[in-house]
């Protein structure tokens, strides 16, 4: 185990403004082993990755690779410290090939007949070398697109490896794998380790921790709370340094009385992502969907709105039964899918906060096809008001609010179509805590009025606190069925990851 | 609330009156003047008549182009289509006049002609909307296809086989305005209240800014597209009839290129070609511009290769104006 291996960071702070991400964070990496970093979100975790990786430069503090400083202004200083990074996403050029990936950027000339060009004898060459040096069985002609996600990833570390790293970074690499590949990739760490990489690994699986890391590193609210000898540890001890002591969200939550659902689903499927779903849904309640990323909490609401289709299945909304949903016809039926990606699923970006917030309402503001303002304006002001968005004008373009006020606008969009059932998807994710606050509270008036809803979010406490029930989801299957009011939240959240309460 | 946000189915930079919203008019205008002062002849009324009538047939299917593209679309294959409907109406009209007499063999000509423009337009929304084919594509194989089968039902000549009072839509004026210019101002406010005013223009904005919203919203995005696309190959055959009675035949060879032409009024017109922004007013401007120009430098005699670098010249430059002011 080499000394020059080791990384080490002094008294490192990001802070972005008034918000502080990382505080007076010190900590050594010892070098040849794997440690496992962990943390909620906005622990700090992330950060500390993209700081590592170069992608963003600290407010303060130093980062030490091997005994010496290093300077790491961007992703290229990283990799000349020696630092590697496979991120979550794969980074791979799908119709390339093994080979040519792996020397993207970097491919080998040679000059022949005057004229330089890509030696591509070489490239395959050194390609399978690298291939059979990990012992990784693919030819390295293959495109990556005929790979599956687990062969991909087994390429991005070799690719990642070439480099010949002191230190390499993996970001959830085992967050899309299937469990034989898990295995697979195991086997390519601790290759990688006992020839002397320091390997830092993050991952949400509890169970993953404990077969591949040696040591845990754990932040909370951007602060180091401390690193442990897995070998001495067990789950319960990570996951209560990972909370400790903290105060709720405080919600009114509504007293409910369950008679008839609302909405009923009965052996809902769809291929690979989720399978036997079934749970009913009672006017007032707030239902949580709790799980980790990729647990398919998403996936789940997304086919019962009709944005996906479910292979099998059965969806009763309002007494009638839907064989075949679509956005639309579930919306006629008073359901209201708030999506997760504000940006991307919710909102048009070059038209008005106003349109936007009668986006899913056209028949209603445009009687016979004609659109009146009038009605329009009604609706817009309305929400306006009762949401609290702070629009100086509606006729501005939406991309002119704040996160908060955006998520607002998604939401009264689907308000104004009078709902019976909405489904909120992450609807916290990216706001400030006065617009998180604004959020429950509108939660928890929809569910005063017998709106029945169902709350998804990667910030557990949220669920915990705002929920009348919650269903734990893992790898695609409800495994829980809980009141939250008879769980800890450190207990939920070991739930959510191991996928069984006994800890 | 301000209704001119809504009004246009896109956000407004700021309140009030913004040259940046305007710009494109107060260019327009200054070329007008820039006209008046410097081609001779620019400012009698028949030659402003002669512009008119000359843009109407461009600005016909430019009206249907401009809803195409701010739903996020293209259509390329239009100057086909005006070429193939002449020449259907041209050939129904050689087939059934005998059999039916004049009156009827044109409006079962003319009615076919439009049918088949629509039936182009369903075809390209379908792949479009069911099988995920690019309109891009689609419409360049239409591009090709359509002038064969133009030149296939003409035998690849000139087919005169319309009654004389046909030639009147093309050449002839009410009021001394030309009738052309009736239908490309009907066309106008037709588009114009369809975008702006009802709830299918306001989809086809959503579904052009984001289709993914759109779609979640339960807005049914591949309807909207396609009937954008069968509204313009409706338009492009009104446009090729209007172009076949003001030539007196059908052929096979008319109208190459005016895709190309359509486009750029489109694009100068303030439309992103991105989809989600633009305005059918802004589309009349473009037209205006195009035409204008086009006019006042044959009237300057400068020559017609040189007409080709401006007109190129002006649609990057429109575009590079857009983006600047966009940007500031």
């Amino acid at each position: 185990m080499t000394e020059a291996n080791s990384i080490e960071l002094r008294g490192v702070t990001k802070a972005y403004g008034e918000n502080i991400a990382l505080r007076n964070v010190s900590l050594c990496f010892a070098p040849g082993r794997v440690h496992a970093l962990m943390g909620k979100n906005g622990s700090g975790k992330s950060t500390l990755i993209e700081i590592l990786a170069g992608s963003i430069a600290p407010t303060l503090g130093e980062v030490w690779v091997g005994g010496r400083q290093v300077v790491l202004m961007g992703p290229g200083d990283a990799l000349a410290a020696g630092i590697a990074t496979v991120h979550q996403e794969l980074s791979l050029v799908p119709s390339l090939t093994i080979a040519e990936n792996i020397f993207l950027g970097r491919l080998p000339r040679r000059r022949r007949f005057g004229v330089t060009a890509v030696d591509w004898r070489r490239i395959r060459r050194e390609a399978a070398v690298l291939l059979a040096d990990m012992e990784v069985d693919l030819d390295a002609d293959q495109r990556v697109d005929c790979l599956t996600v687990g062969q991909q990833q087994a390429v991005e570390i070799v690719k990642a490896a070439a480099s010949n790293p002191k230190i390499l970074l993996l970001d959830e690499p085992t967050s899309a794998l299937a469990g034989h590949e898990v295995g697979q990739l195991f086997a390519l760490i601790r290759r990688l380790r006992d020839r002397g990489v320091t390997i830092i690994y993050i991952s949400h699986r509890m169970n993953e921790l404990f077969e591949i890391c040696d040591t845990c590193t754990v932040l909370r609210d951007g602060m180091l709370v401390g690193s442990v000898e897995l070998a001495q540890s067990n789950p319960a001890e990570i996951v209560s340094m990972m909370f400790g002591e903290r105060a709720t969200h405080r919600i009114n939550r509504s007293d409910l009385v369950r008679t008839t659902p609302v909405l009923s689903v009965e052996g809902l499927a769809r291929g690979g992502v989720f399978s036997d779903i079934s749970f009913a849904l009672y006017p007032g309640e707030v239902l949580g969907f709790a799980g980790m990323l990729g647990s398919g909490r998403t996936e789940v609401l997304r086919a019962i709105f009709g944005a996906d289709r479910p292979d099998r299945g059965r969806i009763v909304l309002r007494g009638q039964e839907v064989r075949n949903p679509t956005p639309r016809r579930m919306r006629d039926l008073g359901l209201a899918y708030t999506p997760e990606d504000r940006k991307h699923q919710s909102l048009v970006q070059t038209a008005s906060i106003s349109d936007n917030l009668v986006m899913a309402n056209l028949s209603r503001i445009a009687p016979g096809g004609i659109l009146r303002p009038r009605l329009q304006q009604g609706l817009v002001e309305r929400q306006i008001a009762n949401l609290q968005i702070k629009a100086a004008d509606p006729g501005l373009p939406v991309s002119s609010l704040s996160g908060g006020n955006q998520q607002k606008v998604v939401v009264g969009n689907w308000l104004n179509t009078g709902p019976r059932v909405i489904f909120f998807d992450e609807p916290t994710r990216g706001i400030d805590l006065a617009a998180k606050q604004q959020i429950f509270d509108i939660v928890a008036a929809q569910s005063a009025a017998g709106v029945a809803s169902v709350f998804v979010s990667s910030e557990l406490e949220e669920v915990h606190s705002i929920a009348h029930r919650i269903l734990v989801l893992h790898h695609g299957r409800i495994v829980g069925d809980i009141d939250p009011r008879h769980i800890s939240l450190s207990d939920l959240y070991s739930y959510c990851m191991k996928g069984t309460l006994n800890v | 609330m301000s209704e001119a946000a809504t009004f246009h189915g896109q956000a407004r930079a700021r309140r009030g009156w913004s040259l940046r919203f305007y710009i494109m008019e107060v260019c327009l205008i200054a070329l007008i003047l820039a006209l008046f002062l410097l081609a001779p002849g620019f400012g009698s009324s028949a030659n402003l008549l002669n512009v008119f009538r000359s843009v109407s047939m461009l600005g016909i299917i430019a009206f249907g182009m401009t809803a195409v593209i701010i739903s996020g679309e293209i259509d390329l294959s239009v100057g086909s289509g005006v070429a193939l409907a002449g020449c259907f109406a041209a050939w129904a009209v050689e087939l059934l006049t005998p059999v039916t007499g004049d009156v009827a063999a044109v409006l079962l000509g003319a009615l076919g002609a439009v049918a088949i423009g629509m039936a182009c337009g369903l075809f390209t929304g379908t792949l479009r909307a069911q099988f995920n084919v690019p309109s891009f594509i689609t419409t360049l194989g239409l591009f090709t296809a359509l002038r064969g089968a133009a030149n296939l039902l003409t035998d690849g000549f000139p087919l005169a086989s319309f009654p004389g009072w046909f030639g009147f839509f093309g050449n002839g004026s009410v009021y001394g305005i030309p009738f052309p210019v009736f239908v490309f101002v009907a066309v106008f406010a037709g588009m114009h209240f369809l975008m702006s005013h009802t709830a299918f223009g306001r989809a086809v904005y959503a579904v052009g800014g984001n289709a993914e919203a759109a779609r979640l919203s339960g807005i049914w995005v591949g309807g909207v597209k396609t009937m954008t696309f069968v509204i313009t190959g409706a338009l492009t055959a009104i446009s090729g009839l209007l172009i076949a009675s003001q030539i007196g035949s059908g052929t096979g060879s008319t109208a190459a290129g005016l895709e190309l032409d359509v486009i750029a009024a489109v694009i100068i017109g303030g439309t992103d070609l991105f989809g989600g922004r633009g305005r059918i007013t802004g589309t009349l401007i473009g037209v205006l511009f195009l035409g204008f120009i086009g006019n006042g430098m044959t009237l300057m005699n400068v020559s017609d290769y040189w007409q080709y670098v401006v007109r190129g010249g002006l649609i990057v430059g429109a575009l590079l104006l857009n983006q600047v002011l966009e940007r500031r």
